[in-house]
C-alpha cells in the first residue's frame, strides 16, 4: 500500500514537469509582448528592449524555461509584470477565495445532489424519477456562465420587480460578504450537482438490488433505514470518488465562474492575466490549478483503493 | 469494517478541504465602509482597477494616477478648465542663455516624511525620469531637457535642446510629480510598495486587489482638505460599481456603463455627472496603401459611417462627434464641418477612385481598452457594408495590438486600425504631433504613415513659439489640412460619466480622468 | 462532465466491443426507440442539424443587416426574439449561430477522434515502450482541468474560432487515446486474434479487420457526448473572448457581447444561452440513450 502510494506520487513528478513546460512554451507562442504592457504604450522601442532585458524576456527560450524551473524548484513563482508584484503573493491573495468558492459549492452540490439521486433510485423507473433526471441533465448541459448570468438577472431583476423593491435581492458580482456567495456558488454547484445526482442513482441501484439489502428487507429492517444505513452508506464509496474528481473539475469551472461574478480568485486573476500577456502569473495560477487537480486525482486513486479492497495495487 | 474505513476517508476528505478554506482570508469587511456616524469623514470611491503599483514615476494608467496624484504633487497644475496653474513651482520663465528656462519653486514645503521640498529634490525626481534604467514611460515629456542645474535651493535651470513651448504643460503630467528624494534612494521595490510625497493626503495602506486607503496629510503645506480618509475601492464589474453607489457603501462610482446612466441618474441618492474626455477615438488609414492610397477612398469612408447614430444610439449620447482631429477641452481646437453620413457621396467617391463593390478590408481593433470598442469597431463594419464594402474584424489583445500597430514600415501590416488617443497635457502639440508628423511614422504613433510637408512645418513651428495666439492659428492651419486628407476616419471622443452620491461636494472628475477628493466634502 | 464521462465510457467500452456490432444495429435500434429520452435527444439533434444547414432560408431576416435606430429591443412580433445590440435581427443570428455551433462540434471531435483514436489503437496493440510513451503524453494532456488547457492554447495561439476549434480538439485527445487503447487491449486478448496471428496475418490486417469494427460502438458513443461538450466549451471560449471576431453570431460571443446589457435587455443573453442549454441536451440524451442501447447491461 504504501509503496503504491509512493509510486503514485512519483508519477506525479513526471506528469507536473510535462505540464509546466506545455505552460511556459505555449503561452509564449504569441508576439504579444508583456513588455509593452509594462513600459505603456507610450514607451519608446529602447525602453521596451530594455524592460525585456529586465523582465530576462531577450533570452533564448531553453533558457528562460531552465531558469524557470530552477527558481519554481526554489519557491519563487516570479514576478507579476502587471503589477511588480511576486506572483506567489497574487495567488496567495486570491487562492483563499478560490478554494472557499469551490468548497461551499461542493458541498451545495452534495448536499442536494445525492438526496435526488437516492429519491430517483429508490423510486426508479418513476415519474419522480425521471424527472429528477431531468432535471440533473438539465443541470450538465447548462453553460453554467449563461446559469450565472440568468442568475444575476433572475436576483438583480426579476425578483425585485415582483416584489416591488428598487434593490437587486444579491450583490451581482464581487466578494466580501455571505450574500456575495450565493450566486456563484449555485452556478458553480450546479454541473457537479447533476453529476452526483445521476452517479448516486446509478450506485444506489446496484447497491439496493445486492443480496444484502434483500436480506436486510426480509429481516424487517425498516425502510428508511434499509436506505439510508445499508443502501447509502454503501453505495457512498464510488459517489466520494467523484466528489474527489468534481474537486479538480470545479477549480476549472471556477475560472468562468469567477469571471461572470468578478469573483477575486484566481481563475478571474488567471482571465486578466491572459488579456495582458502577464506570462508569470499566467505560469503561475495554471500550475496551482494543475497541481491542486493532480494531487487531487492521486488522493481520490489512494482512498478508493484503500476502500475498496478489489483494487489490485499494481 | 468497510462503513468505518468510508467514514475515516470523508471526514479526511472534508478535512483537507475545510483546512483549505481556513487559509488566511483577506479582510471580508469592505474597508472603510463601517465608518463610525461621528468622527473622521471618509470618501469612498469604486474604482474600476487596482493600481499598478505606487511609483508615480513608473505607473501609466489613469487609475494609478487618480490615487497617487492625492499624495504627490507637480510642479504645474492643469486645471480642468485647461489653464495652467503654479503648485509646486511658482514660475517658469525662458532663461538669458538659448534654449533656457529657469524655474522658481515655492517655498516651506516638506514631504510627509519631514524633508524639506527644494531644488536638488526637482532635479533627483526630472533625472530619476530621465534616466533609461528606471523604466519611466512618461520620459519623452521632458526628453528635450539636456540638463538640470541647481541654481540655489528653490530654483532651478532646464537647459533644452531647442525651444519647447508646452514644457510647463509637460510638467503638469502626474507621471512627473516629486517623490521625496529620501525615497527615491531607498529604490525602485521600496517606490513600488511605498509613497513619500508633499500631497493632502498619505498611504495608510494598500490590500492589493481590494482597495488602497489615504490618510490626509497632517502637516500639508496647503489648506487642510476636508475629508480625512480616502478610499479607492477596487470594484472591475461595471453594474456592481453602480449597485454599491445606489446602495450608499460607496460614495463614487467610476465609468458608469452609458445604457445605465439614465436610470441611475433618476436615483434621487445619486447624480452622474458627464466629464468632457481627452480621449479621441480614431481608425487610422495606413496611406500607403491600397486602396487607401487614395484620399477619395479615406473621404469615402468617412462620409459612409454614420458617427452621430454610433453615439447616439449605441451610447446614449456619452460620447462626443469629432469635428477635429482632438477634443475641445485642449489648447489649438478647432471644429470642422463634420463629415455627415451621406451614401450617395460614398458610393460616389468609391467608384471615382476604382474600388468597386465587394472589396474585402481587413479592420483590426483591440477589445476591452476602450469603451465597447469591439462594438464600435462591429458597427462600422455594418455601415460600410452599405457602401458595399466586405470587412473582416480582427481581435487582437492590447499587449499583441500595440507591437503590430506600430510595426515600422515593411513590417507593417495595418490596412485600417482603431486607437485612441489621450492628451493628459491638454496641449495641441501632443494631440498631433506624435500623430501627424512625418517623423513619427512606426514605430512612432503617426500610424498612418501620413506625410504633408506643410503639415509638419506647421507643427515644428508651433511648437517652438511661444506666443499663444500665433500657436492657435498654426494649429487650426494644419488641422484644416488634415480634415480635408482625412488619413482617419474621425470617430468621437470619450465622455466620462460618473455616478456620485448627492451629498458629496466639490468632487472633481478631471477631463484627464483623474478624480481629485482634496476639495470634497461630505454632508 | 468530461473528465467523468470519458472515464465510465472507456470502462464500458471494454464490454461493448465483446460483442460483433452489426448484428446488433437493429436490436440497438429497437432499443433506442423505445427510450423517451434518447427520442427527445434525436429529436433536438436532429432540428439543430437541420437549422444549421437551412439557416439561410429560415432566417427571417439578413443576420448582418444592422439598425441603429432598433438596437436592444425586447422580443415583439416584428423580431420574436428581438434585436442584438446593433439593431440585428436575434432570431436570425441565432439560426445562423447553430450553423457554426455544428461546425465546431464536428470539426473538433473529429480532430479528437482522427489523431486520439489512432494514438490509442497504436498504444493497445504495440505496448510496451511506445505505449508507455504515448500514455505519458496523454498523461500530461490530462494533469489540466480540460477548460484550463483549451484557454491557454487559444491564448497562446491568438483568440479565432478556428484556433477554438483546434483547442477543443486536442483536450479530447486523450479521452479517444484511452479509450482506444482499452478496446484494443481487450481484443487483443480475445482467442481469435491469437488465432489470426498464428496463421500469419500482418498486424495491420488484424487492426483494420478485427480491431477497428469492434471499437466503433464506443468511439460514437464517446463522440455524441464529446459534441455537447465542445460546443459547451466553445462557448466558454467566446464567452472569455478568446473565440469568434465581434460580428460572427457564435452563440458564446453572443452571450459575451449582450452581457453588459443584462440589466437593461436581458433577452440578448438570455435566448443564446438558452440554444446552447437545448443542443448541448439533445446530444447528452442521444449519447445516454446510445450507451445504454449498445450495452443492454447498463439500461435500467
Amino acid at each position: 500500500m504504501t509503496q503504491y502510494i509512493l509510486r503514485r506520487f512519483l508519477w506525479a513528478i513526471p506528469v507536473l514537469l510535462g505540464a509546466s513546460f506545455l505552460v511556459f512554451w505555449s503561452i509564449r507562442w504569441v508576439p504579444g509582448d508583456p513588455a509593452i504592457a509594462i513600459a505603456g504604450e507610450l514607451a519608446t522601442p529602447e525602453l521596451v528592449e530594455k524592460v525585456r532585458a529586465e523582465l530576462g524576456l531577450d533570452q533564448p527560450l531553453p533558457i528562460q524555461y531552465g531558469i524557470y524551473l530552477g527558481r519554481m524548484l526554489r519557491g519563487d513563482m516570479g514576478t507579476s509584470v502587471r503589477s511588480g508584484l511576486p506572483v506567489f503573493e497574487e495567488i496567495r491573495i486570491r487562492l483563499p477565495r478560490t478554494l472557499q468558492l469551490t468548497f461551499f459549492s461542493l458541498l451545495f452540490a452534495a448536499a442536494i445532489g445525492i438526496p435526488i439521486g437516492v429519491l430517483s433510485a429508490t423510486r426508479a423507473n418513476t415519474w419522480i424519477d425521471a424527472l429528477s433526471m431531468i432535471f440533473a441533465l438539465l443541470g450538465v448541459s447548462m453553460p453554467i456562465f449563461w446559469l450565472g448570468l440568468m442568475l444575476i438577472v433572475f436576483f438583480a431583476l426579476t425578483l425585485p420587480s415582483w416584489l416591488g423593491l428598487n434593490q437587486p435581492i444579491l450583490p451581482p458580482t464581487g466578494a466580501g460578504t455571505w450574500q456575495h456567495l450565493v450566486m456563484p456558488t449555485i452556478a458553480l454547484a450546479a454541473n457537479s450537482m447533476a453529476i452526483q445526482a445521476r452517479m448516486t442513482r446509478a450506485s444506489m441501484l446496484e447497491v439496493l438490488r445486492s443480496d444484502y439489502i434483500r436480506t436486510a428487507r426480509a429481516k424487517g429492517v425498516p425502510e428508511f433505514s434499509v436506505v439510508y444505513n445499508h443502501g447509502l452508506r454503501n453505495a457512498l464509496i464510488p459517489i466520494v470518488t467523484v466528489i474527489g474528481l468534481q474537486f479538480g473539475t470545479l477549480l476549472g469551472g471556477a475560472v468562468l465562474t469567477e469571471t461572470v461574478f468578478a469573483w477575486p480568485g484566481i481563475g478571474r486573476l488567471l482571465v486578466d492575466s491572459i488579456g495582458y500577456r502577464d506570462y508569470p502569473v499566467i505560469q503561475g495560477t495554471v500550475l496551482v490549478i494543475t497541481v491542486g487537480f493532480v494531487l487531487v486525482n492521486i488522493l481520490v486513486d489512494v482512498l478508493y483503493a484503500y476502500l475498496d479492497p478489489r483494487i489490485r495495487y499494481t | 469494517m468497510r462503513t468505518t474505513r468510508f467514514w475515516i476517508v470523508l471526514l479526511t476528505l472534508m478535512g483537507l478541504a475545510l483546512s483549505a478554506c481556513v487559509a488566511p482570508m483577506p479582510a471580508v469587511e469592505a474597508p472603510g465602509a463601517p465608518a463610525p456616524a461621528v468622527g473622521p469623514k471618509t470618501l469612498t470611491i469604486a474604482s474600476g482597477t487596482d493600481i499598478e503599483n505606487m511609483n508615480v514615476h513608473r505607473v501609466t494608467s489613469s487609475p494609478s494616477f487618480s490615487v497617487l496624484e492625492h499624495i504627490y504633487e507637480t510642479l504645474f497644475y492643469m486645471n480642468p478648465e485647461g489653464e495652467l496653474e503654479p503648485l509646486l513651482a511658482e514660475s517658469l520663465e525662458p532663461g538669458e542663455e538659448e534654449h533656457t528656462f529657469i524655474l522658481k519653486l515655492r517655498q516651506g514645503v516638506n514631504f510627509s516624511d519631514g524633508t524639506p521640498f527644494n531644488a536638488e529634490a526637482v532635479k533627483m525626481n526630472l533625472e530619476y525620469v530621465l534616466n533609461p534604467d528606471n523604466g519611466s514611460a512618461f520620459a519623452f515629456l521632458i526628453s528635450r531637457i539636456q540638463e538640470i542645474e541647481v541654481v540655489d535651493d528653490y530654483t532651478v535651470k532646464l537647459i533644452l535642446d531647442s525651444d519647447f513651448a508646452p514644457l510647463a504643460a509637460h510638467l503638469s503630467h502626474g507621471a512627473l510629480a516629486m517623490v521625496a528624494p529620501s525615497a527615491l534612494e531607498q529604490g525602485n521595490d521600496f517606490l513600488a510598495n511605498n509613497a513619500i510625497g508633499t500631497g493632502p493626503y498619505m498611504l495608510e495602506r494598500w490590500d492589493r486587489a481590494e482597495s488602497v486607503t489615504l490618510v490626509r496629510n497632517p502637516n500639508y503645506w496647503g489648506d487642510p482638505p476636508a475629508i480625512d480618509r480616502l478610499v479607492f475601492k477596487v470594484v472591475q464589474e461595471d453594474g456592481a460599481r453602480l449597485v454599491e453607489v445606489e446602495a450608499g457603501t460607496v460614495d463614487v462610482a467610476v465609468r458608469v456603463p452609458p445604457a445605465e446612466a439614465a436610470r441611475v441618474d433618476a436615483n434621487p441618492n445619486v447624480d452622474v455627472i458627464t466629464t468632457p474626455g481627452l480621449r479621441t477615438i480614431y481608425i487610422f488609414f495606413n496611406v500607403t496603401r491600397e486602396p487607401f492610397d487614395d484620399v477619395r477612398v479615406r473621404q469615402a469612408i468617412n462620409y459612409a459611417v454614420d458617427v452621430e447614430a454610433i453615439v447616439n444610439q449605441l451610447f446614449n449620447g456619452a460620447a462626443r462627434v469629432s469635428d477635429a482631429p482632438f477634443a475641445p477641452p485642449i489648447f489649438g481646437y478647432k471644429p470642422n464641418p463634420p463629415y455627415a453620413r451621406d451614401l450617395e457621396k460614398a458610393r460616389a467617391l468609391l467608384a471615382e477612385a476604382g474600388v468597386p463593390e465587394g472589396t474585402s478590408l481587413v479592420l483590426y481593433h483591440p477589445t476591452g481598452r476602450y469603451v465597447q470598442d469591439a462594438l464600435v469597431a462591429d458597427a462600422v463594419r455594418a455601415q460600410l457594408r452599405e457602401v458595399g464594402l466586405e470587412v473582416e474584424l480582427r481581435t487582437l489583445e492590447w499587449p499583441q495590438y500595440v507591437p503590430f500597430v506600430r510595426a515600422p514600415a515593411g513590417e507593417n501590416q495595418v490596412q485600417f486600425a482603431m486607437l485612441g488617443w489621450s492628451t493628459p497635457t491638454m496641449d495641441a502639440d501632443y494631440a498631433l504631433y506624435a500623430l501627424f508628423h512625418s517623423s513619427e511614422h512606426p514605430p512612432g504613433f503617426n500610424g498612418a504613415f501620413y506625410s504633408n510637408p506643410e503639415v509638419d512645418r506647421l507643427l515644428d513651428e508651433a511648437r517652438t513659439t511661444v506666443d499663444p495666439e500665433v500657436r492657435r492659428e498654426l494649429y487650426a492651419q494644419a488641422i484644416d489640412i488634415i480634415w480635408e486628407e482625412a488619413p482617419w476616419l474621425f470617430l468621437y471622443s470619450e465622455v466620462q460619466l460618473t455616478a456620485i452620491r448627492t451629498n458629496v461636494e466639490g468632487f472633481i472628475v478631471h477631463p484627464n480622468e483623474r478624480l481629485i477628493a482634496t476639495y470634497a466634502d461630505k454632508k | 462532465m468530461t473528465a467523468s464521462s470519458g472515464s465510465i465510457t472507456a470502462r464500458q467500452g471494454g464490454d461493448v466491443a465483446l460483442r460483433a456490432p452489426r448484428s446488433n444495429l437493429s436490436m440497438t435500434l429497437r432499443r433506442l426507440s423505445r427510450s423517451p429520452g434518447a427520442i427527445l435527444g434525436a429529436t433536438l439533434v436532429a432540428m439543430f442539424i437541420l437549422i444549421g444547414i437551412f439557416a439561410p432560408v429560415l432566417a427571417p431576416y439578413d443576420f448582418e443587416a444592422a439598425d441603429f435606430v432598433k438596437v436592444r429591443q425586447p422580443p415583439s412580433a416584428e423580431h420574436w426574439l428581438g434585436t442584438d445590440e446593433l439593431g440585428r435581427d436575434l432570431l436570425s443570428r441565432l439560426l445562423y449561430g447553430a450553423r457554426l455551433s455544428l461546425v465546431v462540434g464536428l470539426i473538433s471531435v473529429g480532430i479528437g477522434v482522427l489523431i486520439g483514436a489512432p494514438l490509442g489503437l497504436i498504444s493497445g496493440y504495440a505496448g510496451g515502450r511506445v505505449d508507455q510513451v504515448i500514455m505519458r503524453l496523454m498523461d500530461i494532456l490530462l494533469a489540466f482541468p480540460s477548460i484550463l488547457l483549451a484557454i491557454l492554447m487559444v491564448a497562446a495561439f491568438g483568440p479565432s474560432l478556428t484556433n477554438a476549434m483546434i483547442a477543443i480538439g486536442v483536450v479530447s485527445i486523450p479521452v479517444y487515446a484511452r479509450l482506444m487503447r482499452g478496446s484494443t487491449l481487450s481484443i487483443k486478448e480475445e482467442l481469435y486474434i491469437e488465432a489470426s496471428r498464428s496463421v500469419g496475418t500482418p498486424s495491420h490486417h488484424i487492426l483494420t479487420r478485427h480491431v477497428l469494427p469492434n471499437t466503433i460502438a464506443p468511439i460514437v458513443v464517446q463522440s455524441t457526448l464529446q459534441i455537447a461538450v465542445a460546443i459547451q466549451a466553445s462557448a466558454a471560449l467566446g464567452f472569455l473572448g478568446l473565440g469568434a471576431p465581434p460580428d460572427v453570431p457564435e452563440w458564446g460571443n453572443m452571450l459575451q457581447k449582450g452581457r453588459t446589457y443584462i440589466l437593461s435587455a436581458p433577452h440578448i443573453v438570455v435566448f443564446p444561452g438558452l440554444a446552447i442549454m437545448l443542443v448541448v441536451l439533445g446530444f447528452n440524451l442521444m449519447g445516454d440513450g446510445l450507451r445504454d442501447a449498445l450495452d443492454p447491461r447498463m439500461a435500467r
